[in-house]
């Protein structure tokens, strides 16, 4: 009896998974769909219930909106003086304090965030040309005032007439590094009358697909951006970049921000190639998105290094993240092993599919970098130079495009010309295409390397390598995230040092100057060593698609940088070796270990000599622990701003 | 049939042989459904999950170079299989099939049966409350069987073939990341549970005996504690007493983590140690092996003291006293082999744990093991990851069930299986 039952049980576990598993694979990831249909909108039906599957939705009640979705002004973020004494009434420096306490004052404020672009970037419009928020309580008290919102005598929170209480819900993230700030932030708006209901999400969700910013579900959000070298910002602050229903939810405007002289201003800055023209473009959008305050900046994080006091040659910049781009120069007296500590190993030293940082700096001491970016800015490496408009290694000839021509369409994609499709002509003006021949501009590159370089193995680099890196990097079956470079290079040509590559008309690729894939080498010379049907070919017989998966490229690959892998042990450690034929000589260090080890075990191994150098990667900031030990001579620490920055948007309308 | 060759074996050999072999038989059938189940469970779980290999692809600057269209999306779907219904997937995961249309004697069949979608056809609703949910609604190109030619897919994990990792070692084999930190997990897992028993069954048994003596206070007291603390503040109070502050004054010390060295080293009194020495492992291993004995010595004495303290209150320990047995043989002979039975049972479940690691002990002092294998797959949503070690798990879990029974049947006379 007892085993009958305990078939019919089994049986009904079966059936039951059995059913949940015939569901379409598609379902459970909705973030990755491509977005084919996408309209319930206008108008929007207001659905009270929901039932699966969605083909069969009930509707029980639908409320008919007059206007599209988010087009309804937040009744109290869309007065700006509301905005602006948010900012006002934002104490930073004390907000940098409630997670960066061990940092000397003047080193805090040096973190406050003015714009969307770091203070120290060469982008930066400087203080004089943006509306700045120093902390000033009072004043912003006076601004709520003005709008209309008011604190009642002994009331804690503001009211307008109606007697509304003003709060707003702000959602962000459950890291404790938020919680902290966070914390203090709804203190400080307490002490302006503005109640703040905060909600600690996790980043799964609010970073979803399908969901949290994704989906503008927030009134007030925190998140961070990371500055680069090249601003971009075209998909954060252009009108045609607001995320809504109707256009698939394209764009990262999710505050719903429109001013049309900053969003011209951001589009003319993210398709010129002249610096000064992008940078007065540039002022323009944070001169408006200041005065606007449709985001509180509120500061950069820190980038905290932790390194034997020993270590020399270690000088990490702000602006790059590579911090071991000069590792040839790293040296530790005595000593013939430097011990890199990471808490992360890479998944692949393949690049084209494997973009984490921690692969681009494990495969950087094997292949070196092609350029540096100290400061946000651009100094060339491998590369010979950098290959601007200005030293001629780069032209931006008019052509003349007819009906049928390839070129790149105002939205960036590349297209056969028709009429109807909208593009940018030669003078940078949005035009529609009507049969009539158009000038466009169109991109001459020459990328080149340093002459004489060798592969690890004693080859030189040659012509084929180039084309070998080309082609690999645009071969569809390689496993790449995307291939839009590829797609927007009408025509290129391997030289023995690099490459000459004509883009379509129209594509203005704002970091042309710099190799980067599809732009690379790979040692077409190579012979398969490993076990399988390719032992014994050369790495160029290979098919692309069986790349991933060869030791040869995925955890032993050759360069032309300051060292060479000599053995991987998955999970426990990378040893490199130097490579005889770097370009610039031997290495100060003969060997360099990477030491996969657990966050809750690094300061201990730092402290105990086992490993030499703990990056941002592991220390999110500087410790008591790591503060103490400087003291005593154990370790040296550093702390420099990073690009990463944090920021409250304010969601102008409602859904 | 099976009715016949039951009757041709009692013949042939005792019944209790025949007796155990169809129990066996029927144990491993029992095994295989159990650990399929488990499998198509857990398959189904990490599946169903939110987020997974190509989750926040989309949260990036669209224009940037690292930014799929949506036709990258679709070839790294089709990439990862996302694209492919799950039960086609779980298929595929464990035996290798599908991996096209069935062709017999030149006849091509089901070539157009549709086994995912390719493209499928999404739809936003708002809710209520003003949220947006995006739904799928159809599909506007379905994925064939035909279109699975030509597909990378593994042999099935029937014949012994993980697949590739996803994300922890991209496209490098599942078997490579599990056989690279296999030893390092049961080196670490086996000397602790040797270590625990050895330390555990003489504690129990003598605080069962001398109960409420200072010793039985003292270790109830200890076991207590061990149970009772979390592994972390044994880990981290182990590294500060007997690494970093001893270091500090110069005396001997052990190395804080990791399971061996990277460089040669100094520790007062032993010299330079050189990386990957017998004496370079046991100096590594010494703190977590100690720490992952010492929650398992409470644990295991607790178990031994009552099972002990149990079958010494029966009446045949009882009698056996009363005809004058000394009281080592009333306990080695007649009260610590029943005692013991239940703590097989405790000891053969600390198999599967053997391969899994410990994560907690694994993570404070980094070593290099399953635990923290595990972690990091289902971190990063790496599923092939997850699932090889999931179904060995479950195997291990059925085959020590199974170990367990027939420990029995040693230990204790009185118990027959079949």
């Amino acid at each position: 009896m007892n085993s009958k039952r305990l078939a019919l049980f089994a049986g009904i576990v079966v059936v039951g998974l059995t059913a949940a598993a015939c569901a379409p694979a598609a379902q459970p990831t909705p973030a990755s769909v491509e977005k084919i249909v996408q309209v319930t909108v206008p108008p929007v039906e207001k659905i009270v219930e929901v039932t699966a599957p969605p083909e069969t939705v009930r509707i029980e009640a639908t409320v008919e909106v007059p206007k599209g979705a988010f087009s309804t002004p937040n009744p109290k973020l869309a007065d700006v003086r509301v905005r602006q004494a948010l900012a006002y009434c934002s104490d930073r420096l004390e907000l940098i304090k409630s997670v960066y306490a061990l940092l000397p004052e003047a080193e805090q404020r040096a973190l406050i965030a003015n714009s969307f672009i770091p203070n120290s970037h060469w982008a930066y419009a400087g203080d004089e040309n943006l509306t700045l928020y120093p902390f000033d309580a009072e004043k912003g008290k006076r601004l709520l005032d003005e709008a209309g919102w008011k604190q009642p005598e002994g009331a804690p929170f503001r009211v307008n007439d109606k007697g509304d209480e003003l709060f707003f819900k702000f959602t962000t993230t459950s890291a404790v590094f938020r919680q902290t700030w966070a914390a203090v932030w709804e203190q400080q708006m307490a002490n302006c009358g503005v109640r703040i209901i905060r909600q600690h999400v996790p980043g799964s969700w609010w970073f979803g697909d399908t969901t949290g910013t994704a989906r503008r579900d927030f009134e007030l959000g925190a998140w961070a951006w990371t500055g680069q070298p090249d601003p971009g910002g075209q998909s954060l602050y252009a009108c045609d970049q607001i995320p809504l229903p109707e256009n698939a939810w394209v764009g990262q405007n999710g505050m719903g921000w429109c001013n049309e002289a900053a969003s011209q201003a951001i589009k003319d800055a993210n398709n010129s190639l002249d610096r000064k023209s992008r940078i007065a473009d540039y002022a323009i959008v944070q001169r408006e998105f200041t005065r606007d305050m449709v985001s509180l900046p509120l500061f950069a994080r820190t980038n905290v290094f932790a390194v034997n006091p020993n270590l020399t040659g270690f000088d990490p910049k702000i602006g790059d993240e590579n911090f071991n781009y000069n590792i040839a120069e790293w040296e530790i007296p005595g000593k013939d092993t430097i011990v890199l500590g990471w808490t992360q190993e890479p998944a692949s030293m393949w690049l084209l599919v494997e973009q984490a940082q921690v692969a681009i700096w494990a495969y950087g001491m094997v292949g070196g970098y092609q350029w540096l970016s100290p400061n946000y800015d651009y100094t060339p490496a491998i590369q010979e130079k950098m290959s601007t408009i200005e030293n001629n290694l780069a032209t931006n000839a008019d052509v003349e495009v007819k009906e049928g021509d390839r070129v790149q369409d105002a939205t960036g994609k590349p297209i056969t010309l028709t009429n109807g499709v909208m593009i940018r002509n030669s003078a940078g003006e949005v035009v529609e295409f009507n049969g009539t021949p158009v000038m466009m501009k169109q991109l001459n590159v020459k990328l080149l390397v340093i002459k004489d370089l060798k592969w690890s193995d004693g080859e030189p680099v040659k012509k084929a390598d180039f084309e070998l890196g080309f082609n690999t990097d645009c071969n569809r079956d390689a496993g790449a995230t995307t291939y839009i470079v590829c797609d927007q290079v009408q025509a290129v040509t391997f030289l023995d040092t690099g490459f000459d590559v004509t883009y379509l008309p129209g594509a203005q690729p704002s970091t042309y100057f710099a190799m980067a894939s599809p732009f690379v080498i790979y040692p077409s010379h190579r012979v398969i060593e490993s076990d399988g049907e390719f032992k014994g070919k050369k790495l160029a017989e290979v098919p692309v698609k069986a790349w991933a998966t060869l030791p040869e490229i995925a955890e032993r690959p050759i360069d032309v940088g300051p060292y060479v892998v000599k053995e991987w042990v998955k999970g426990e450690k990378i040893v490199y070796e130097a490579n005889p034929f770097y370009y610039k000589g031997a290495p100060k260090t003969r060997n360099i270990v990477i030491s996969i080890i657990t966050p809750e075990n690094a300061e201990a191994q730092l402290i105990g000599g086992q490993v030499d150098v703990l990056d941002f990667t592991t220390l999110t900031a500087l410790t008591e622990q790591l503060a103490a030990a400087e003291k005593d001579g154990k370790v040296r620490n550093i702390v420099l701003a990073s690009g990463t920055w944090e920021h409250i948007d304010f969601n102008l309308y409602l859904p | 049939m099976a009715l016949q060759r039951m009757r041709t074996c009692q013949r042939a050999h005792p019944l209790s042989a025949c007796l155990m072999a169809g129990y066996l038989v029927r144990r491993l059938i029992q095994m295989l459904l159990v650990v399929l189940l488990s499998a198509a469970a857990s398959y189904a779980v990490l599946n169903f999950a939110p987020g997974g290999p190509l989750s926040g692809k989309e949260n990036c600057q669209q224009g940037q170079r690292g930014c799929p269209t949506p036709d990258d999306l679709k070839r790294l779907r089709a990439y990862f299989e996302l694209d492919l219904n799950l039960p086609v997937r779980f298929a595929r995961w464990l035996i290798g099939h599908p991996r096209g249309p069935i062709e017999v004697a030149g006849q091509t069949w089901f070539a157009d049966a549709s086994v995912g979608c390719a493209r499928p056809v999404e739809r936003s609703v708002q809710l209520a409350s003003g949220v947006f949910e995006t739904q799928i609604v159809g599909c506007a190109q379905s994925v064939y069987l035909a279109d699975l030619v030509g597909r990378r897919v593994s042999e099935g994990v029937l014949r012994g073939d993980f697949g590739r990792s996803w994300t922890v070692l991209r496209d490098r084999p599942v078997s490579d990341l599990i056989l690279d930190r296999l030893p390092k997990t049961l080196q670490l897992t086996g000397w602790s549970l040797l270590l625990a028993l050895l330390i555990a069954l003489p504690l129990g048994v003598f605080s069962a005996v001398r109960q409420y003596s200072v010793f039985d206070y003292i270790t109830t007291t200890l076991a207590f504690l061990g149970s009772a603390m979390p592994t972390f503040f044994f880990g981290i109070g182990f590294i500060l007493l007997f690494s970093i502050l001893p270091r500090g004054l110069g005396w001997f010390h052990l190395p804080p983590g990791s399971a061996e060295a990277v460089r040669p080293y100094d520790v007062p009194g032993l010299g330079t140690i050189q990386p990957g020495t017998v004496l370079d492992l046991v100096l590594h291993a010494i703190l977590p092996v100690a720490v992952l004995t010492l929650v398992s010595v409470a644990g295991f004495s607790r178990f031994v003291r009552g099972s002990l303290l149990e079958v010494l209150r029966q009446d045949y320990v009882r009698t056996a006293r009363a005809k004058g047995l000394t009281e080592r043989m009333v306990i080695s002979r007649h009260a610590l082999r029943n005692a013991l039975i239940p703590f097989i049972t405790v000891v053969v479940f600390s198999v599967p744990g053997l391969f899994a690691g410990a994560i907690v002990t694994e993570s404070i002092f980094s070593w290099p093991g399953m635990g923290r294998l595990f972690l990091l797959a289902l971190n990063s949503a790496d599923y092939p990851v997850a699932m090889a070690m999931l179904f060995i798990t479950a195997v291990l879990t059925v085959l020590a069930t199974l170990l367990s029974d027939l420990a029995y049947t040693l230990v204790d006379p009185r118990i027959r299986l079949g």
